[in-house]
């Protein structure tokens, strides 16, 4: 389907939740545009598979990360519109950092000093 | 929850939304609308998939599927309303009929008594074996001294259960009392609902709050008023609580009494104690200090009996102790027939899943193909044993409740038919008990015959099946033959029950077999029990009844009235002429005082010599057969003259003037008494039953003729008038119980099993419907086809009905306790319950034979 396919990259399990936490800092938006958004600010690197949006979008719901209202969106289609909550604002401060530690050691293992 | 509903609802508009985006967004790629659209949902995948994930983030996948199934099992039931009408009925029955007798044996064994402390009282008795009945009683003399020495006991208690007048002041009514020591209150928790019992040592009454009720109005102020009973004084001192009932054992023999709710409680004093003292007749009960063993109850008394009898002589009682459990000795033998009750609802309740797996089994076969598809695309098998479960569920459920509501009804009505047929049974009702065997037996059962339809489908393989897509798999694989078995049990079963039920309608029969002559069913009997000071002289009591008579006799519609004591007494007799014996081996016999209008009232059939009449100059004998074949064996005993104690007239023999026919006129199930009628102007005449011959129905008869007697005087009430048929139908009241339930239960065995053979002979035809259509296309005759089908359904019954025989051969000793002069292995009714099943079975397998033979080759070979 793209002609960039072998460069894309399967997501690390659990970051598709961070990822779309932090796709929502910036405001409310519909889930589309969350998997469009995380695609185009990687470059096209990360490939999000659209079949799992749906259950990790759901399951921020149950925690209480993100909630929705109904919206209309630009060419008047009803669609659900997801937002951070507090807990899920504090929540992304902890993975990212969480994520950062993560990231900064892998790179220690793969290029010692 | 509702965040759950609120999140997931919308959700496919959700994803709809996102795949047109997607669509839009490659349209503006530079894709056609096709193509785009198509890429869209490559790039999504399985949307059914991400649809199920979504939900699973909020619903358990287990829960999910199992809604999924049952809301799929619930459908299914909906499209065979017919097939799940007569699971869930057959399952109602089979459940209900179960909860119902666990219930009484909830109310009966299980459910402690009411006493405080329960476990730890005690039944105390003397006995003498060779009196009749082996009546246990303690005398008042003896129980005093126990009370008074014995220090096993926190509390001992004597009591007594009679009938007798007590005046209310509106009426003069026979109410049934019990007459109890101080201890009893504290023994039996009694609960006052006003005022409380008599003081230590004091007389007084206590009315239970139903009698209050219905005699006193429910007026408070009857507490510290007088009230009369058996013409003496006493005073009500308190009314119990509604709900408080003491569970007594019932009446003893000689007052024959019917067990019946106590109307009052009478405080009794016993003074004298000690041998050679004279006194009443107790029924006791002890609580045990905590710790004290039986044993230890045993030889207290034991030695305490010794040291009295060495130093004063012996008790005017029975010589023999017996020490129980008070529970067993309420309970007694009522225990034995409810276990064999329960045991046979049991095997019914296992036909009926039998039959239900049958059923299903049947259904599994035809849905087959259903199953191959869904098997097909992906249901894995546990998914689709799981479908059968939940299936069998649903219908269990229904079936357990639907069997919950039966049983409620059945309680009802076996309530109301006969309520004192067992002890306790009154209390029966459906509590949490009751409530978690129905849930645990529905739970069985839904997995004992959910379980059989997903054997056959087990082993069936997919891939012939859809193959095969116009015949299901062929009728000689492992279902029919796990279906023929399930049927030979359920014949075996039906079979035991069935002899057993027969061998109690044996005994029934033998019991209410009347001789010639005897209809109790035109009798009306009265009974009248003197009391007051004005009835102390033996010419005032033969006054009244002498009236009694007299009215009767001339009421209109009434051929003939007398009176009979009811053999209320054990005599020794002595036989003029005859060696000498001694005292043990002396014959006995019951001696009742008759009137001459007796005999021809109830039907009495002289066989030698005469009947009495009234007012015989000198004192005469008439015996019945039992006691002229026992005492007399061959000879005549007309002319002989007999002596008899403790009845004397000047310690003078009497001549034995006629031989009666064996009667059972007073209770059904007794066996052949030797039985000595005198006079009834000799007797004592304390107690008397009135029976009065009708032209019509007694029952109708009754008001006038008790309004006709009653105003001779009124403070002297007639009481159980009933027709005589009512009454020893009431004297075998526990064996009517018995056989109305074990009834019930063999006749709901034999129908299931009935339905069992036909439907697997019919299903077995339908099955073979093309090989028959072939058979009789090569020339095979009707009737080869209609022995074929009967052949294949008898073999089945056969083995069923033999290894139900065999079994019932081993089973029926444990029914020897409920039959009456039949053997538990009594050739007749093997005879006839195998001769039924032949024809039953005949009888279930001759429709789809029949239908077989009408089997047209033509059709048959052209379904293929």
């Amino acid at each position: 389907m793209s002609t960039k396919g072998d460069d894309r990259v399967e997501l690390l399990q659990g970051t598709l939740d961070l990822l779309i936490l932090q796709t929502l800092l910036p405001g409310p938006t519909h889930g589309h545009a969350i998997m469009k958004a995380i695609s185009q600010t990687s470059d096209d690197v990360l490939r999000v598979e659209q079949g799992s949006l749906y259950p990790a979008l759901h399951r921020l719901l149950k925690r209480g990360w993100i909630e929705f209202d109904h919206g209309t969106s630009e060419n008047n289609r009803r669609a659900k519109y997801y937002r951070l909550t507090p807990a899920g604002r504090k929540q992304l401060a902890v993975e990212t950092s969480k994520w950062e530690k993560l990231a900064r050691a892998i790179t220690r293992v793969l290029r010692p000093a | 929850m509702t965040g759950r509903r609120r999140s997931l609802y919308g959700l496919d508009e959700d994803i709809r939304d996102h795949i047109e985006r997607e669509t839009q967004d490659n349209i503006d790629r530079g894709m056609t609308p096709a193509d785009a659209r198509d890429a869209a949902l490559l790039a999504f995948g399985n949307v059914t998939l991400a649809m199920e994930d979504t939900r699973a983030v909020w619903v358990p996948v287990w829960l999910d599927q199992l809604l999924q199934d049952a809301r799929y099992g619930l459908r299914m039931l909906r499209r065979n309303p017919i097939f799940s009408a007569v699971v869930i009925l057959t399952l109602a029955v089979g459940i209900g009929l179960t909860t119902a007798v666990f219930s009484v044996v909830n109310a009966v064994l299980v459910r402690p008594l009411s006493y405080p402390h329960a476990e730890r009282l005690f039944w105390l008795a003397t006995y003498d074996e060779r009196a009749k009945g082996g009546e246990e009683v303690v005398v008042s003399p003896e129980f005093a001294v126990w009370r008074d020495q014995a220090t096993s006991f926190e509390r001992l208690a004597g009591f007594f259960i009679d009938s007798e007048p007590i005046d209310t002041g509106g009426a003069v009514v026979q109410a049934r009392m019990a007459g109890v020591t101080e201890d009893f209150w504290d023994l039996s928790g009694a609960r006052f609902a006003l005022g409380g019992p008599p003081r230590r040592g004091e007389e007084g009454v206590v009315l239970s709050h139903a009698f209050f009720e219905r005699w006193f109005h429910g007026d408070a102020a009857v507490v510290g008023r007088p009230v009369v009973r058996q013409g003496t004084q006493t005073i009500v001192t308190g009314v119990l609580q509604p709900r408080f009932a003491v569970q007594l054992p019932p009446p003893l023999w000689f007052t024959r009494l019917q067990p019946a709710a106590i109307d009052f409680y009478a405080a009794t004093v016993v003074r004298r104690a000690g041998p050679r003292a004279l006194g009443r007749v107790f029924n006791v009960v002890g609580l045990a200090k905590p710790g004290v063993s039986m044993a230890r109850i045993r030889e207290e008394i034991d030695a305490i009996r010794d040291r009295e009898t060495k130093a004063h002589g012996p008790f005017y009682g029975p010589p023999r102790l017996r020490v129980e459990p008070y529970a067993d000795k309420l309970i007694g033998s009522a225990r034995r027939p409810l276990l064999i009750l329960l045991a046979a609802v049991v095997l019914v309740l296992l036909i009926a899943c039998a039959n239900i797996a049958n059923l299903l089994m049947a259904r599994g076969s035809a849905r087959q193909r259903e199953i191959a598809i869904r098997t097909a695309v992906g249901a894995g098998r546990g998914r689709v044993l799981r479908q059968f479960l939940v299936e069998s569920a649903i219908l269990a459920a229904a079936g357990g409740a639907a069997g919950l509501l039966f049983a409620r009804t059945a309680i009802a009505v076996a309530l109301g038919l006969i309520p004192n047929a067992v002890p306790r049974l009154a209390e029966t009702s459906i509590d949490g008990r009751v409530l978690a065997f129905t849930v645990a037996a529905t739970v069985l059962t839904a997995l004992l015959f959910g379980f059989a339809p997903a054997i056959v489908l087990w082993k069936a393989s997919v891939y012939d099946l859809l193959k095969d897509s116009a015949r299901t798999v062929s009728p000689s694989g492992g279902g029919l033959r796990v279906r023929q078995a399930l049927v030979a049990i359920e014949l075996a079963i039906s079979v035991v029950l069935l002899v057993g039920a027969g061998l109690m309608v044996r005994s029934f029969w033998r019991i209410t077999s009347y001789p010639p002559g005897f209809t109790p069913d035109r009798v009306l009997t009265l009974r009248v029990q003197f009391s007051g000071l004005q009835y102390r002289e033996q010419t005032a009591r033969r006054a009244h009844l002498d009236e009694l008579l007299r009215r009767a006799q001339s009421a209109p519609g009434v051929e003939a009235a007398g009176l009979n004591s009811d053999g209320d007494a054990s005599m020794l007799l002595t036989v003029e002429g005859a060696p000498d014996l001694p005292r043990e081996q002396r014959p006995t016999a019951i001696l009742s005082a008759a009137s001459g209008g007796y005999a021809k009232a109830i039907g009495l059939r002289v066989v030698r010599g005469r009947w009495l009449e009234d007012a015989e100059p000198l004192p005469v004998f008439v015996v019945n057969e039992t006691l002229a074949r026992r005492v007399f064996g061959a000879e005549d005993p007309v002319g002989r003259r007999i002596c008899c104690l403790p009845w004397v007239r000047d310690g003078r023999p009497a001549t034995v003037v006629g031989v009666v026919a064996d009667l059972r006129y007073a209770s059904l199930d007794t066996g052949s008494v030797s039985e000595l009628f005198v006079d009834y102007g000799d007797a004592g005449l304390f107690a008397m039953t009135l029976a009065v011959r009708t032209t019509g129905d007694p029952a109708a008869a009754a008001p006038a003729i008790r309004t006709l007697l009653s105003s001779v005087d009124r403070t002297q009430p007639l009481f159980d008038v009933k027709p005589l048929d009512v009454t020893l139908a009431d004297s075998i009241a526990p064996r009517r119980f018995n056989l109305v339930l074990f009834g019930t239960f063999a006749a709901s065995a034999l129908l299931l099993a009935v339905i069992g053979i036909y439907g697997v002979i019919a299903y077995a035809v339908a099955q073979r419907t093309h090989e028959i259509g072939v058979r009789m296309a090569l020339g095979a005759q009707r009737r080869q086809v209609v022995r074929m089908v009967v052949g294949q359904g008898m073999a089945m019954a056969l083995t069923g009905v033999l290894a139900g025989m065999a079994a019932a051969l081993a089973l029926t000793r444990v029914l020897t306790s409920l039959l009456y002069e039949v053997t538990p292995t009594d050739p007749a009714t093997f005879a006839a319950v195998t001769f039924l099943f032949a024809a039953v079975a005949l009888a279930a397998c001759g429709g789809p034979a029949l239908k077989a033979a009408r089997v047209d080759p033509i059709v048959a070979l052209r379904c293929e």
